[in-house]
């Protein structure tokens, strides 16, 4: 059975939660738990560092929770959700989770779980599973975003998107400008307008997306161009089409 | 049903005004009347119009809708006679020597009369229908609205006890049977204390401040197993507000907040702070709890606070508020209900 050692990080913010997956892991002579994380802030960091072949995960946590802990690491580790809600479920295998855990659990439906995901790691299928597929087509989106996660030198910012004046296209990167401060997100511009509310950001220029409530006044150069006078003073240019989709919104 | 009703009015109309007509025989007076009196009864349905522009109110426009229907009457039995007067020639036309002009020349202001009569007949019966659809609807109406009350109510009652609470005990309570048997006992019988209140406590229950105070805090005390030392929980209430009654389970959704949308949010925890002021004839209560402004919105709180209202609202009307704030990390909500102690 145990060919190699299996390193686990076992993530909830309650102390019995943790107790029983430590008591049920127990049983397993080839399981090293090297973590466990009571917050998803923790958890970011653990995980950063210890590369685990395994996450036990919690949903509900303090300021991150199990959805944001795993978008901030990134893939490539297999999951296991632990909730008392079922109605996440959808959503964890989307992002390709192993087992979805339903609180209170038997010692056997969690060894039924490990025993998946041990199967997953041999054959190294991060392909999502099939029911994935089946409900992901028939799936509603979700809402626009609501928090923009962002890692920045190793610590993790927790941004909601009303608190961001406008955002910045510096190539692979965008510079997320909120209350004077300015954090670095990897990801593009373009992938960043998908996921906000369009009718509160808007895509001003190629190079910037405007966060409309901050808009003071727009103001006509000398040429053709425009410029945004946001809020605090600071001067963004509008292109054309840019010009066009604010004047749509307001 | 309509016509029928008619048949009796045209076999009078025929009798009446037939027979007055002395010596002519009945078949004259039945050939002329029967088609007459049959087209009336349709071209009265028309004063069904007339009473739906012209409603009677209880405020003074009945004066307006009898004139109309002086108007009305009389047009239409104006057009009646001349009708009757055409039919009568028609009659005499197809059959010399039938009488039917003559019948009509002898009778055709009594004629008018009984058109104008029959329309005004026909309009109070329409006024009469209309009443009666009018407290029908008034009734099915009054009957919806209770119906709906009391889903709302047993919609409350089922939402009260989040499912979730449950799961997440259960999984404490399995948790602990290994490690701390005493501490899975205590919690057990906690939970069997609290759920056994609450099913026995139905929406319309009233209780005593101090008990609804031991509720929430046992409820709280049973969240406190699975948070630990992250949860506080304090309660201050004043010596006149203790015995005051309030709505049974009334604190529930606002405890469930405190824990689910507050404190569970926060790394280091917090208080949640019940507070109660009896002042004269008003009682407030109030908790407070801290929380995370920039925690996801998701699964609102507004369900729960909705309820509350709701359940203010109606069994205290105007005299009942509810008051909610957050700012600056604090999450605050203010009743306030009359004071009432039990007789």
């Amino acid at each position: 059975m145990s060919e190699t050692r299996l390193s686990v990080i076992v993530v909830d913010d309650e102390e019995p939660a943790r107790l029983l997956l430590r008591e049920y892991l127990s049983a397993h002579q080839d399981i090293d738990v090297t973590a466990e994380c009571a917050n998803g802030f923790e958890a970011v960091k653990a995980i950063t560092e210890r590369r685990p072949d395994l996450l036990l995960l919690d949903v509900q946590m303090p300021k991150l929770d199990g959805f944001e802990v795993l978008e901030l690491v990134g893939g490539g580790i297999t999951v296991i959700f632990i909730t008392a809600y079922d109605s996440y479920a959808i959503r964890a295998f989307d992002v390709h989770a192993v087992d979805y855990l339903l609180k209170p659990f038997s010692a056997e439906r969690f060894d039924e779980a490990l025993s998946r995901a041990r199967a997953r790691m041999r054959s190294h299928d991060t392909r999502p599973l099939p029911v994935a597929d089946l409900v992901s087509s028939s799936r509603p989106r979700r809402g626009p975003l609501e928090r923009l996660l962002i890692r920045d030198r190793g610590e993790v910012h927790v941004v909601p998107v009303a608190k961001i004046d406008y955002i910045e296209s510096q190539d692979d990167y965008v510079a997320v400008k909120t209350g004077g401060k300015s954090y670095l997100k990897e990801q593009t511009l373009a992938d960043l307008e998908a996921l906000l509310d369009g009718t509160r950001f808007v895509r001003i220029h190629r190079r910037f997306i405007l966060n409309v409530a901050r808009l003071a006044k727009i103001e006509q150069s000398v040429t053709e161009s425009r410029l945004a006078i946001l809020a605090d003073g600071t001067e963004l240019p509008i292109s054309k089409t840019g010009y066009a989709r604010l004047k749509e919104l307001l | 049903m309509y016509l029928v009703g008619w048949l009796p009015i045209s076999l009078f109309v025929m009798g009446g005004l037939g027979h007055l007509g002395q010596g002519r025989p009945w078949t004259t007076a039945a050939a002329f009347f029967l088609p007459l009196t049959s087209v009336y009864a349709f071209v009265c349905l028309s004063a069904w119009y007339v009473c739906r522009v012209f409603p009677i109110e209880a405020g003074g426009r009945a004066s307006r809708a009898a004139g109309v229907h002086l108007i009305a009457g009389a047009m239409t039995s104006a057009i009646w006679v001349t009708l009757a007067e055409g039919w009568a020639a028609t009659l005499d036309a197809l059959t010399p020597g039938f009488g039917a002009m003559a019948l009509h020349a002898e009778q055709r202001s009594l004629l008018f009369v009984v058109g104008v009569l029959l329309f005004w007949l026909v309009a109070v019966l329409h006024y009469l229908l209309i009443a009666f659809q009018a407290s029908r609807d008034a009734e099915t109406r009054a009957l919806e609205l209770t119906v709906l009350a009391r889903e709302a109510e047993l919609r409350a009652l089922r939402a009260q006890i989040d499912p979730h609470f449950l799961f997440n005990s259960l999984n404490s309570i399995s948790a602990l049977t290994s490690s701390d048997p005493s501490a899975a006992r205590r919690m057990c019988l906690l939970l069997g204390d609290f759920l056994r209140a609450t099913l026995r406590l139905g929406a319309s229950s009233r209780i005593s401040l101090s008990d609804e105070f031991d509720l929430a805090e046992r409820f709280l005390s049973i969240e406190r197993v699975r948070l630990g030392p992250r949860l506080i929980v304090s309660r201050e209430a004043d010596e006149a507000s203790r015995a005051c009654l309030v709505p049974a389970l009334l604190l529930q959704p606002l405890v469930e907040n405190a824990v689910v949308h507050g404190i569970a949010h926060l790394l280091e925890g917090g208080t949640v702070r019940m507070a109660a002021t009896r002042v004269d004839s008003v009682l407030t209560i109030s908790m407070e709890n801290p929380c995370d402004p920039d925690r996801p919105r998701r699964g609102a709180p507004g369900i729960g606070l909705d309820l509350l209202r709701k359940r203010v609202a109606t069994q205290f009307g105007e005299d009942g508020a509810v008051r909610i704030d957050e700012s600056s990390g604090r999450f605050r909500v203010e009743v306030r209900i009359p004071a009432v102690t039990g007789a």
